[in-house]
């Protein structure tokens, strides 16, 4: 909870250094706040947090997912100057912002209530629809954030809506009574519907098809750093939150929702790796990917055991990395030639070899070739599921199959044409030079050496 | 743990990352000194080995090192005897192919070479993985830069094309070997190589592996209707990148066919499954046959006379394979295509030598446009003919002997399948006469033929070891055989089990 404690108060300082007209240092104290946050994270929570310990427990994934995330978040700030350099006069904004939903994020964590949980999803989603919007002199932009807003709201409704016919049954909000309440009454309708419709709820958190509908216009319109945002940091969060829910609170009846989950995972892969496959638009690519990585996560559910939750930071991490590895790729084209069609990428190798190399090593890691980290993810969550369901790992692998085909087009684009389209002498800012050996590196230390995983975020 | 085999492993990639790293038109010198440095450490390798002992029992060369706590998988490499034949096909081949670049004008520049050794790197990884994981993680390393050697300096107006086509195949083909392997995984102890050999699956769930593994090698071999990616991958790749991948890609699929095909799913080899296989191969090696007499593409007929080939290969080694689980035990099938693998090998990149040699000249692949060049090329027409009778499979040359004992093996399955497997000796002498009459002899364009030159020094160097090659394991093929009857046997014995 320390930690919770510590980046409210970072975003709060992030926030008033811009009402004190000091918006350019907001990047520096969010990231020293950041990291102070995560050198907390390692620490024992202190005795005084165990009286809230029936809302919020800071427990051993809590901690997993909070430093990976903090780690995502602290990678994307160091992005942050060069991407939001034409938003000089509202800076401390997007950060405090960032960080209230990364706030909302870590609430999700360690939820131990139905109650937090509603909380959490609210801190995490509210400043996400003002930063998608955040561009505000953008038709898309203002789109994405108005669409985001409306979809959002509708998926509160079901989530409350299901929270309250759990309650209703189960008569308690308690994560761990409503275990019991499950494993007890396995044939409760009122209460299976309630699971369904939190299960549709959280489905569209982490834009599961058919609930994805609004992802990739959203995530197209959003400024770039933003959906890098919401491709990693907000995923892991609600992400682990639909684990946790389905996991534990709904363990008991599992048969009831299993099938739907299933149905849902076909649905994904399919819609989510075609439709990537007929866009000519890198990023709203991107967006679709995104959407089909949810589907490969969503396998986790079957098989579980004591390495699931394991498995899924390592995947969430792993895309992660990736997302930023391309998503800067992305920002610098942006700039430079203020679209992001595959066409734009021309050539990009010849004239910024290592921010192209990044990006190819992301889109390699999320197509899960071996010795990248996402093979290692893929690996382990198909591994895991083989062993329930051999049907739907066959589905996954077709999924992948067909998805190498839109990743290559873009690799394809910045590597294979002798010329470079950037005749531009602007080059790339050192940082993103640094970030990009940064991920590449990590991505395939990783992809050799799973286990470093495991002991520098400890579990 | 060897520290010989470590070095071994790791000295092309460290040759990968140096030329990569170094910017300058002499790179290429530098790769071709790691190249030949790899060469001679195989060669100091094999002389210290012992061809006897297989990978169950303790091998000269081992690494065995704990990986990862989450999988059962080991960092687990070493050698044994049918290893050592590829590793050699690799080593051997890999300087010479550098070498055949060094012509080039333009010169390609030093992430060519990088790509070319860290290929060498993924291909060393197959051929010594004693691990599944680890078969896999190599078998996908080497797509990367293949298809990146082949997409960056390919036919300009093709490439997206046929890149994507032959990288979707591969990869698709690849997770489903993949997924099979994961299947097996979830059965045995760990994915060590004598733990999936005797891992716990029935019939059924053998014969379903059985063919998702077999997808991922027929694929890439390729097999008969798997193979509409390969006539064009060959034809507009860089020659280099085309040696690569018709030289050693392909054997890295033969290779797996027996280290971990048929040992891993023996079931369905003595049911169905192994008939159709069989059946596949043999409509292969026709099909591929005809198609090459039919085209006129220099590259084309050589990419089709790959197909045909390595239908044999796979046919000796599914019948072989059926006659062992019928219960007498015969490797001959194994042995002839392990020395095949290796003689084609060095007859196909010779020959895409030549077709490159005769490109260079006529500045076309079209054989009806060319002609009269033996007149004067005499020292190419010579080692031209040397390693063409070569991949014929004329008595004395290297493609003899494999031939022979394949179609040998298919005869003690099946009388009818031998008669029409040994067509495709009579059909290879049709295409590649074809071919080397219509370029070598008869009327020429008189202006093409006055400015054609005979073979330059680098051009008579590759070629020149290459036919010796020919000849030397024509008349001495012992050596190879006696190199992987040990290890075919314990393979071909533990499908007994």
């Amino acid at each position: 909870m320390s930690v919770l404690i510590i980046i409210f108060i970072t975003a709060v300082a992030a926030l008033f250094s811009g009402v004190f007209d000091q918006g350019k240092f907001s990047r520096y104290i969010s990231i020293f706040g950041l990291l102070i946050a995560f050198y907390v994270s390692f620490l024992p929570e202190l005795e005084f947090f165990s009286q809230y310990k029936a809302m919020y427990e800071f427990g051993a994934n809590a901690a997993l997912f909070t430093r990976i995330s903090i780690v995502v978040t602290l990678l994307l700030f160091f992005l942050g100057g060069f991407a939001f350099s034409n938003h000089r006069s509202h800076q401390s904004e997007l950060y405090a912002l960032m960080l209230f939903s990364l706030t909302g994020g870590i609430v999700l964590f360690g939820f131990q209530n139905l109650v937090t949980l509603f909380l959490g999803i609210e801190i995490l989603s509210i400043p996400l629809y003002v930063l998608a919007g955040s561009s505000k002199t953008n038709l898309r932009s203002n789109e994405a954030s108005v669409k985001y807003f409306l979809m959002g709201a509708f998926a509160t409704g079901f989530l409350l809506f299901g929270i309250a016919l759990v309650y209703g049954s189960a008569g308690s909000f308690d994560l761990y009574q409503i275990h019991e309440y499950s494993v007890n009454n396995p044939k409760n309708y009122m209460f299976a519907a309630g699971a369904v419709l939190m299960l549709c709820a959280l489905a569209f958190k982490v834009s599961l098809a058919p609930f994805h509908m609004w992802s990739p216009d959203v995530y197209q319109g959003s400024p770039s750093l933003i959906t890098a945002f919401m491709m990693s940091v907000v995923k892991i969060s609600a992400f682990f939150a639909f684990f946790k829910v389905m996991s534990i609170g709904f363990s008991g009846i599992t048969a009831g929702w299993i099938n739907i989950m299933g149905v849902l995972i076909i649905i994904t892969l399919f819609l989510a790796n075609v439709m990537g496959l007929a866009q000519s638009n890198a990023k709203r690519m991107l967006a679709y990917s995104s959407v089909s990585h949810v589907g490969y996560l969503a396998l986790i559910f079957f098989g579980l055991n004591n390495l699931s939750a394991y498995n899924l930071a390592f995947y969430l991490f792993a895309y992660s990395l990736a997302t930023i590895g391309v998503m800067m790729c992305l920002i610098w084209v942006e700039k430079i030639k203020r679209e992001t069609s595959y066409n734009a990428f021309r050539g990009l190798a010849q004239s910024e070899p290592i921010l192209a190399v990044a990006a190819a090593v992301g889109m390699l890691s999320m197509a899960g070739i071996p010795l990248t980290a996402g093979f290692m993810g893929k690996f382990a969550i198909f591994a895991q599921a083989i062993e329930d369901t051999p049907f739907l790992v066959l589905v996954a692998v077709l999924g992948s199959g067909i998805s190498i085909a839109y990743y290559l087009r873009l690799i394809m684009a910045m590597f294979f044409p002798k010329e470079s389209s950037f005749n531009t002498a602007e080059r790339v800012p050192l940082t993103y030079n640094i970030m990009a050996v940064t991920v590449v590196i990590a991505l395939i230390v990783f992809g050799i050496f799973p286990d470093l995983f495991a002991r520098q975020f400890g579990i | 743990m060897s520290y010989l085999l470590l070095t071994f492993l790791l000295l092309p990639l460290v040759g990968s990352a140096v030329v990569f790293a170094w910017k300058n038109p002499a790179s290429k010198f530098l790769a071709l000194g790691f190249a030949f440095a790899q060469m001679f450490l195989t060669l100091y390798m094999l002389a210290g080995l012992d061809f006897k002992p297989t990978v169950d029992g303790v091998l000269q060369y081992e690494i065995n090192y704990p990986w990862s706590q989450f999988i059962r998988s080991n960092l687990h490499f070493g050698i044994d005897g049918m290893s050592m034949l590829m590793l050699l096909l690799t080593n051997i081949l890999t300087p010479l192919i550098i070498l055949s670049s060094f012509n080039e004008k333009p010169g390609y520049r030093n992430t060519f070479y990088g790509l070319i050794l860290l290929m060498q790197f993924g291909l060393i990884g197959i051929f010594t993985a004693l691990d599944g994981l680890l078969f896999y993680i190599f078998w996908e390393v080497t797509l990367i830069p293949i298809w990146l050697i082949a997409g960056i300096w390919g036919q300009e107006n093709k490439k997206i094309e046929f890149t994507t086509r032959f990288f979707v195949y591969t990869f698709v083909g690849s997770l489903f070997m993949l997924l099979g392997l994961i299947f097996v995984y979830t059965n045995s102890a760990s994915f060590a190589l004598t733990d999936l050999y005797n891992a716990q699956l029935n019939t059924t769930e053998q014969t379903v592996v059985f063919w998702f593994i077999f997808f991922a090698f027929a694929v890439k071999l390729p097999v008969f209707p798997f193979h509409s990616w390969q006539a064009d991958t060959y034809t507009y790749s860089p020659t280099q990148g085309t040696m690569l991948l018709s030289g050693i890609m392909l054997k890295m699929a033969v290779y797996g066919l027996l280290r971990y095909l048929l040992p891993i799913t023996p079931d369905p080899v003595l049911g169905i499954s192994g008939q159709i296989v069989l059946v596949l191969a043999i409509v292969g090696i026709v099909h591929g046959a005809l198609i090459a007499i039919a085209h006129n593409d220099t590259k084309r007929i050589l990419a089709y006379s790959s197909l045909s080939h390595v239908g044999l290969m796979v046919a000796g080694i599914m019948a072989s394979a059926i006659v062992t689980m019928k219960g007498s035990l015969s490797t001959q099938g194994g042995e002839g295509a392990m020395v095949q693998a290796f003689a084609h090998g060095i007859n196909i990149v010779g020959l895409f030598y030549c077709a490159d040699i005769l490109y260079k000249r006529f500045k076309t692949r079209d054989i009806r446009q060319m002609g009269g060049l033996a007149k004067v090329a005499p020292k190419f027409a010579v080692l031209f003919m040397i390693i063409l009778l070569g991949s014929i499979g004329l008595p004395l040359t290297n493609g003899f002997i494999g031939e022979f004992i394949l179609i040998k093996s298919i005869f003690d399955y099946n009388k009818l399948a031998a008669v029409v497997a040994g067509l495709t000796m009579i059909f290879s002498a049709v295409y590649l006469f074809r071919m080397y009459g219509k370029a070598m002899f008869g009327e020429g364009d008189e202006r093409v033929l006055s400015s054609a030159e005979d073979l330059s020094g680098i051009e008579f160097s590759v070629l020149a070891t290459l036919a010796g090659f020919v000849i030397l394991f024509g008349v001495f093929p012992q050596p190879l055989i006696d190199m992987v009857s040990s290890s075919l046997k314990f393979i071909y014995a533990s499908m007994l089990n």
